[in-house]
């Protein structure tokens, strides 16, 4: 007890505040409809986020990395395609299964890659590189499928997102925490997620300490391309077809989530706790929405009215610090 | 008359965009000489007009320093809530169209303008904000459905043309009045860059916004006069879009963004700020169309299309990225 | 000399509890050239702050040509014609030259229009004034720093500034360009204007103001005509200590740590040769430009030498990158912190590690016990003033930082420490730990080398100076032999033999 007490004391405020937001959504939501807490419900949650949390974590990255990846739903699309292809032509065997997996991720890489290539080599800002990317790999998956969805994916490979431990936990969840461990490992307790976070913080101090920038940047892309085609193995065992425009609404979802999860779009800090807490809240609402029966079109409003709202929030609180220091304490 | 051919002036941004252009151009002929006929000029100006619109509001907003990606949300939720308007309340006037659909414009300007010159959010993701926000909006009210049913003397108008002539294949083929907004807001737009203290002043808070709030420009000021003029601009594009369109549609402007973002950047305005014409970005907008417009013509599959339309834009944003490095690391004088 | 133009009495202003003006006196008339001296953090910056409107002063009285000022702001200052020029000139790279210069003027009279042509026409009227010679219509951005200096400068006299102010004019500019710019002031002196030169370094100022005023801790110590003043007066007065102390003279002097032959980078610095032993500390100074700063860019990698030999403990090395500089130990402390050598946001802990990050990495993962560890010593040794490692670097002094800047370099060991102007922006009592520690390296046989442009710096602790100029290795001396009025006299001989040539 003491130990939670004191692990509670020690993390900052934003993460206590969005611990609070996401206890405060599951009672209103208990309280309004008990179907909440079904274990449908969490079940279906559980199936839900991993989807688009793993994006985050790449988002997490590059902005981190005083930059950002509008790219992440095309790098996505097109490695689930590519995976869906090389099954699909092998006839769906176990082997093809894994070979698709290790393409998509390679092509993930790859795409990070030029993306990397692009902002640290060429120094050409980064919204610009990964918003016209993104239609540049959106565009090679159009031309993969020639159009329609690849539909018939064997249920080996739908396992993955849609099977689970003894019907409760399922792989991709746990999947997801795998890489929210991993990434909290990386950003914390490796020298690359440490130099990444000095080059967020002033690039020119880094490069004069000796850190490589470039080096750091095309790692960075190069990981968040990964963590995109991972989620795209995901989306597209979970609904056991591979489109090329699927998902278009998580680009501005994980810029939200990762706003409000703490990371500061001027670089150089965030942590994996924080966007977790993110992730897991805008499920919840994202859930709470179904029930009660928003359509996915009142989700896109929302969705931007909260962006908007938090950064709103966080630029009040910034402007007057101690005033908000006096009161939380 | 010395200098107008000199090599400083032959290998400007603009010029090189033109050089390009022809060589399109040419090759597209080649290969469709049905390509060199006034109707090919009505038709790519027709493709054109709306893209111009935004290219010109969003070159302006760059210039400054900023950025917009909502346009295409805002000018979908000006349409749509227009028409609607209209069609409940059986109002069936043009001027009424126009200004119901500015004066949304107008409030979605005023929101971009408070988040981005009041609170001071970073413009891209303030506008992917009021972007989600409008186009949620939007399609909520409209379930995404399209209204095909336009106000009769609203809807006139797209039946209205400035020249038409008979094209190869016998039919008819039209200059629609509408050409005239853009034509007319290029030249009001360079107009007011090169010759009104308030476009020297956009450029120098792109220039340098600290400099300019020394020399004593009101930078918020400027900021909120370039955003809700933007959002004008893009009501009335939006309802300019349904009118040639005869219908109005809640999504189908979606995705605009990027083009128009990479128009202008091929056109010479660097994305950092502070650099931009009207003659570059109309180039650039000339430039993107042909492109679209006629990749099946070059033998481009239409599942190609948008990867090479994408392949296009990253080589020609990469090409005036680096000349501007190249320009701001050749020695000084 | 004229009439009294700006008079100041009893100047006070605090914020927030600090005062950073005591009751502070200036005078200056039409037509003089005075130079406004002290340390950073004596009050210099506040104090032209009040004079141009920014700030309004708690107490004390302003008379701007024999009128008193009661609440005045900026603009204001502006139309009583006061003119700031600021380190950073605040010019638009995006415009041209012509309308950097114009602007202001059509900003003042409120107009509405862009007139192309008479922005021309006053730009070259401004341009003729003063003597420069630039092409109008050339954005800013390809100009040269001097050049863009002279672009304020034009903006400013055209307001038809009364009162001149130039704050640390000297700092980025060449030989050459520092005797443009005093042939301009020259020129606006007699004119009536007055000026004011807001410095720290008086060799330079010596040939242009008429009278002095320094400032400490935000009072008054010493005013006069400049030819009262010799450079121990000048330093007594802007440091409070006697500047008669200890020199670096080292116990002994061990095996050889460095040595250039005949290094060369075409257009930075030609045929440069000395050699660093185990005890030496070399101090390298020269005007700007002179290649005292290319040298450590050199050394460290940032802009590599094309030919010639750097030979480290005996073998011959080559350093083309910055990678290689640090493979080789060599550690550089850049001379601006601010941006070039400081992580703002980040602890003082994650400060101290920056460049060693990779030493704590043991186990699988990044050790932060050691880390916190490391960095607490380095509190300790070098008595960073610091609750502990945790808070955020910006929330220290100048001094302080500095400190952690060198502790980051002192944890990965270096072979050889390259300073340059360590000491700028510190406060004496830092200035002497930060000393004391380079000798104490010096003693251990890392090799030292500081530039800077504080002569009595380079004087007192360094035992070989190299004076520079023009790109090449001008005098090498002892310590020993010289004074800082010696090198005072070289440099400013160097001034005028350069803008002979």
């Amino acid at each position: 007890m003491e130990k939670l007490k004191k692990s509670l004391k020690n993390c900052d405020k934003n993460t206590v505040t969005l611990l609070g937001i996401a206890v405060g959504i599951v009672v209103i939501m208990a309280m309004i409809t008990p179907d909440f807490l079904q274990g449908s419900n969490i079940s279906s949650m559980a199936f839900q986020f991993p989807e688009f949390g793993i994006l985050c974590f790449g988002m997490m990255f590059c902005m981190i990395a005083d930059g950002i990846d509008l790219s992440l739903v095309g790098t996505a699309n097109l490695s689930g395609i590519v995976a869906a292809v090389i099954i699909m032509s092998m006839g769906g065997s176990p082997v093809s299964i894994i070979i698709a997996i290790i393409a998509a991720i390679l092509v993930g890489a790859l795409c990070g890659l030029v993306n990397g290539y692009l902002i640290g080599q060429l120094q050409i800002p980064a919204m610009l590189v990964t918003l016209c990317g993104g239609q540049l790999y959106t565009g090679l998956g159009v031309a993969i499928t020639k159009g329609p969805a690849i539909t018939g994916l064997p249920d080996s490979l739908q396992k993955i997102g849609n099977g689970s431990i003894g019907g409760l936990i399922p792989y991709s969840s746990i999947i997801f925490v795998a890489i929210a461990v991993g990434m909290n490992f990386i950003l914390k307790y490796t020298v690359f997620g440490k130099q990444l976070c000095f080059m967020g913080s002033n690039a020119t101090a880094s490069r004069y300490a000796g850190i490589n920038n470039l080096r750091i940047t095309l790692l960075t892309y190069m990981l968040s391309g990964i963590l995109a085609a991972v989620a795209g193995i995901i989306i597209i065992s979970h609904y056991g077809s591979a489109k090329s425009d699927y998902g278009t609404s998580y680009t501005l979802l994980t810029l939200l989530i990762v706003v409000l999860g703490g990371v500061a779009p001027s670089g150089g800090r965030g942590k994996v706790l924080g966007v977790a807490l993110a992730i897991v809240i805008l499920q919840l609402i994202s859930s709470a929405f179904n029930i009660l029966r928003f359509d996915s079109f009142f989700k896109t409003l929302v969705w931007g009215l909260l962006l908007i709202v938090v950064m709103v929030a966080k630029a009040i609180i910034q402007a007057h610090p101690i005033k908000f220091r006096r009161k939380l304490s | 008359m010395k200098g107008i051919f000199s090599k400083k002036n032959m290998t400007t941004n603009e010029m090189f965009v033109v050089y390009i252009i022809l060589a399109l151009s040419l090759l597209i002929g080649l290969v469709n000489p049905a390509f060199f006929a006034l109707s090919t000029v009505f038709g790519t100006a027709r493709s054109m007009l709306i893209t111009s619109i935004f290219a010109l509001c969003e070159m302006v907003i760059i210039i400054s320093g900023g950025i917009d990606v909502s346009f295409p949300a805002v000018a979908s939720f000006c349409l749509y809530f227009t028409v609607s308007i209209m069609n409940n309340f059986h109002i069936d006037s043009v001027v009424f169209a126009f200004v119901c659909a500015s004066l949304f414009g107008l409030v979605w300007g005023m929101l971009n303008a408070v988040l981005i010159g009041k609170f001071k959010i970073p413009a891209l993701i303030a506008t992917l904000g009021t972007s989600s926000l409008a186009n949620g909006a939007t399609l909520v009210y409209s379930g995404g459905r399209e209204i095909s049913n336009i106000p009769n003397s609203v809807d006139a108008l797209s039946q209205k043309f400035l020249f038409s002539v008979a094209n190869a294949t016998g039919g008819k083929s039209a200059l629609t009045v509408f050409i005239i907004l853009p034509i007319v807001l290029c030249f009001f737009m360079h107009w007011v860059l090169k010759h009104t203290m308030l476009g020297r002043e956009i450029y120098a808070i792109g220039g340098d916004a600290n400099a300019a709030r020394i020399a004593g420009i009101n930078v918020m000021k400027t900021q909120f006069i370039i955003y809700m003029a933007a959002g004008v601009l893009t009501g009335i594009a939006g309802i300019s879009n349904t009118i040639l369109m005869r219908n109005a549609n809640p999504s189908n402007l979606m995705g605009a963004e990027m083009m128009v973002i990479a128009a202008v950047v091929i056109g010479g305005t660097r994305i950092t700020g502070g650099h931009g014409t009207v003659v570059g970005t109309v180039l650039g907008v000339l430039l993107i169309t042909l492109v679209s417009n006629n990749l099946i013509m070059l033998g481009v599959p239409n599942y190609w299309q948008t990867f090479a339309v994408g392949l296009i834009i990253v080589i020609g944003t990469s090409i005036t990225s680096l000349r501007a490095k190249k320009i701001a690391l050749s020695p000084k004088l | 000399m004229g009439e009294v133009f700006l008079e100041l009495k009893e100047i006070k202003k605090s914020f927030g509890g600090v005062h950073a003006l005591k009751g502070v006196n200036l005078t200056v008339k039409k037509g003089e050239v005075h130079c406004l001296a002290g340390e950073n953090g004596c009050g210099k910056s506040t104090l032209i702050k009040v004079i141009s409107g920014v700030h309004a002063a708690d107490e004390g009285e302003v008379y701007i040509d024999g009128n008193l000022l009661k609440g005045f702001g900026p603009i204001d200052a502006i139309r009583l014609g006061v003119q700031v020029i600021y380190q950073d000139f605040a010019v638009f790279p995006n415009l041209t030259v012509a309308e950097n210069i114009a602007m202001n003027h059509a900003l003042q009279t409120g107009k509405k229009f862009m007139d192309w042509k008479e922005s021309r026409e006053i730009a070259l009227k401004a341009m003729k004034q003063i003597g420069a010679h630039m092409d109008p219509d050339v954005l800013v951005e390809r100009l040269s720093v001097a050049n863009k200096q002279m672009v304020a400068i034009c903006r400013a006299i055209l307001e038809d500034a009364k009162l001149l102010i130039l704050d640390e004019p000297t700092t980025a500019l060449t030989a050459n360009e520092v005797e443009k710019l005093f042939a301009i002031i020259e020129n606006l002196k007699s004119k009536g204007i007055a000026i004011v030169i807001v410095t720290h370094k008086m060799e330079e100022v010596y040939g242009i103001a008429d009278r002095l005023t320094i400032l400490r801790n935000g009072a008054n110590v010493a005013t006069g005509d400049i030819k009262d003043f010799d450079r121990p007066t000048f330093v007594k007065y802007m440091t409070g200590r006697d500047i008669v102390e200890a020199n670096y003279r080292p116990t002994e002097i061990g095996d050889e740590v460095l040595r250039l032959e005949h290094l060369s980078r075409k257009n930075s610095f030609d045929d440069v040769s000395f050699s660093l032993n185990k005890g030496d500390v070399l101090g390298i100074t020269g005007l700007l430009g002179s290649g005292r700063g290319e040298i450590a860019d050199a050394l460290f990698g940032i802009a590599p030498a094309y030919s010639g030999k750097i030979i480290l403990h005996g073998k011959q090395i080559s350093i083309k990158s910055i990678d290689d500089a640090i493979n080789h130990k060599f550690a550089y402390v850049p001379e601006d912190r601010l941006t070039q050598g400081l992580f703002l946001e980040r602890s003082i802990a994650d400060n101290t590690i920056a460049a060693s990050i990779t030493d704590y990495f043991k186990g699988g993962k990044l050790q932060y016990g050691a880390m916190t560890q490391a960095a607490e010593t380095w509190i300790k040794d070098i008595n960073i003033v610091a609750p502990s490692s945790e808070p955020l670097i910006k929330t220290l002094s100048g001094g302080n930082q500095q400190k952690v800047v060198i502790a980051k370099w002192l944890n990965t060991h270096p072979d050889l420490l390259i300073l340059n102007g360590p000491t700028v922006g510190v406060d004496i009592g830092a200035k002497a730990d930060i000393h004391k520690i380079l000798h104490q390296l010096a003693a251990t046989g890392v090799g030292i080398i500081i530039i800077s442009d504080d002569l009595s710096e380079l004087v007192q602790n360094c035992n070989k100076i190299i004076v520079m100029s023009g790109g090449s290795v001008a005098v090498e001396l002892n310590s020993s032999e010289t004074s800082e009025s010696m090198l005072s006299a070289m440099l400013n001989g160097k001034v005028e033999q350069e803008a002979a040539k």
